[in-house]
């Protein structure tokens, strides 16, 4: 069984401190936000982070797209585009989706486990205000002299051991960043393991903290290696040595095999969370319990395990010995048995349910169709005679964003529909959550299914200009980027009329929540589950 | 929070921040072993042994 129905929790979870829990005592105005320790109030502060380096990822996606509008140069220079390729990517993944799913499991966990806070509070607090700096040192590189690193998110070498200034912050913010998600993972880890309410064995916990058990396992393994791949890095700019430098008997194509040897399983650590989501919202609006619980937790263990030896497929065109290609392909597409199995006990769950389509199950149902459109496009590239054809261009671009806009992102927008009662205690505004999704739906299709023709008419990728018979599929996309980027505008102001007040939201305002969190009132009070609750 | 939770939290966060110096260091190594592919699918193998492990030791509670 994935959740806990009500009957089965003895005692609950407010905790009263003589019935005065809004008075509770924490420092209020800023200093609240800069020293709090609780996890509600981290992960609220996770999640406007998130936001706002959505949004500001988002503009320099728009940038490239007005530049790519038409071919030639208009609006930046070449440099400067390569430079926003590059922190478009970098802020998306570790300013906007990481940051996200890690708001979501601070606000969650605790309150899906029975548990009072994380395991390590004051660390928590930390983790999180280094992401700001981090996220001021690598958009600033995009002003340094030389301007911002020209080498795509994946800073491969030789190039990134050339580029100026700004290299040195972007490497630096990495190492901030990987700090925070190692600092992040250790807290999610030990809470998960050592917090959970009486009764509630690992096999009865909500599906979301398996899947961040297992992102947080998969953080913990892969970012110190990212952390020692970008200290070689700085070494080789800085200290004489020459790791990846060829020049000085290094090995540029080593830097490769440990960036995706992170990369990869990033992919997941990514998704994985998003997994989690849409594994809560499905059953809820189908109004049925998720079918196949333990396989699905099976099949997320397998996808984080396979994550770990498909990493070369990303190095195709490196001259692998055969051998190894024949692996790696075959790994990749064993990748698409555990994930096949997701899909199909999702679509069970709705099977003869009572599904109704509010905001959050809509967003669920997008990620389904477009996330597995995602994946099959996945199973294309991991063919490595096709993958030689389609290396670096923009197929390779619809294909990741297929995964990580209407996949991750699609699956946060239906969770924050989904939990925004919980948080703020008022109900979203239904009518506008709708167009948010339908807006989001539709211009994300229109933006980024032309560039699967782009790419198999062979339109390169991180290339300011392009070839005249590119045009037109260009122009729709650069259309369909706007459309999508003004719908995340409804998002932003339901968001904030939401938290500002509308209709009272009830403890349980969706009658299929299953979960802890539902036993409480809304606004979750401050301070949850202090004497844990028992599951029987 | 109860005194053997702390140190149970303590324990358990110490296994963690042991096995990120491992993968650290293990970045590092992966240069000196002269063939990517091996040392990479030593550290692959290591993660794969741990995840069972770690999963594996906390599955009947």
């Amino acid at each position: 069984m994935s959740s806990v129905p009500h009957d089965q929790v003895a005692g609950h979870g407010v905790t009263e401190p003589h019935g005065h829990d809004e008075h509770a005592h924490h420092p209020t105005g800023i200093m609240r936000w800069i020293t709090t320790t609780n996890h509600k109030d981290i992960g609220t502060l996770y999640l406007w982070f998130s936001m706002t380096m959505f949004f500001v990822g988002g503009i320099m996606a728009l940038t490239i797209r007005a530049e790519l509008f038409h071919p030639g140069l208009q609006i930046v220079d070449p440099e400067f585009f390569n430079g926003l390729t590059t922190l478009h990517g970098l802020v998306m993944i570790f300013g906007a989706l990481m940051p996200g799913a890690v708001g979501f499991a601070n606000w969650m966990i605790p309150m899906q486990i029975g548990a009072p806070d994380m395991a390590f509070a004051r660390m928590n607090n930390w983790s999180f205000w280094l992401l700001p700096f981090a996220a001021v040192l690598l958009v600033s590189s995009m002003f340094m002299p030389g301007g911002p690193p020209g080498t795509g998110w994946t800073i491969y070498p030789p190039l990134s051991v050339e580029n100026g200034m700004g290299m040195d912050l972007t490497i630096f913010a990495i190492h901030i960043m990987g700090a925070s998600s190692i600092m992040g993972s250790i807290n999610i880890i030990t809470t998960i393991l050592n917090l959970r309410a009486p009764g509630m064995t690992l096999m009865k916990m909500p599906l979301f903290c398996w899947a961040w058990l297992i992102t947080a396992y998969l953080l913990i393994a892969v970012m110190p290696v990212l952390a020692g791949a970008v200290t070689m890095l700085l070494t080789d700019r800085h200290f004489g040595t020459s790791f990846f430098n060829a020049a000085g008997g290094g090995d540029p194509v080593l830097f490769q095999h440990i960036f995706w040897f992170f990369g990869h399983p990033e992919v997941y650590i990514i998704v994985l969370p998003a997994f989690g989501i849409i594994s809560e919202i499905i059953p809820t609006f189908s109004r049925k319990p998720l079918f196949g619980y333990a396989s699905m937790v099976y099949a997320l263990s397998a996808i984080a395990i396979l994550s770990f030896i498909v990493w070369a497929h990303h190095m195709f065109t490196t001259g692998l010995p055969s051998a190894s290609i024949l692996f790696y392909m075959y790994a990749t597409m064993l990748i698409a048995v555990p994930t096949g199995v997701k899909v199909f006990n999702w679509l069970a769950t709705m099977w003869k349910g009572s599904i109704s389509l509010e905001a959050p199950m809509l967003f669920a149902l997008g990620f389904l169709f477009l996330f597995t459109l995602g994946g099959f496009t996945g199973l294309v590239l991991a063919i490595q005679p096709i993958d030689v054809q389609f290396q670096d261009t923009y197929y390779v671009v619809a294909h990741f964003h297929y995964v990580m806009v209407a996949g991750t992102l699609f699956a946060f927008f239906g969770g924050t529909y989904y939990w925004l009662p919980k948080w703020t205690g008022h109900m979203y505004d239904e009518k506008l959550a709708d167009w948010h999704f339908w807006g989001s739906f539709i211009f994300f299709n229109v933006a980024f299914f032309p560039m699967h023709f782009l790419g198999l008419a062979g339109m390169p990728r991180r290339i300011p200009d392009y070839a005249q018979q590119f045009t037109d599929w260009n122009m729709v996309s650069t259309v369909g980027a706007f459309g999508f980027g003004l719908s995340q505008l409804i998002f932003l102001y339901v968001v904030i009329k939401t938290i500002r007040g509308g209709e009272k939201a009830p403890a349980k305002p969706w009658d299929g929540g299953m979960t802890l969190e539902w036993t409480l009132p809304s606004p979750a009070p401050y301070h949850t589950f202090e004497h844990p609750p028992t599951v029987k | 929070m109860d005194r053997n939770v702390r140190a149970a939290n303590r324990r358990t966060g110490l296994i963690l921040l042991s096995i990120v110096l491992v993968f650290f260091v293990g970045a590092f190594a992966a240069r000196m072993f002269g063939s990517p592919g091996v040392s990479i699918a030593v550290l692959g193998g290591a993660v794969v042994l741990f995840l069972v492990l770690a999963i594996g030791r906390n599955l009947r509670r």
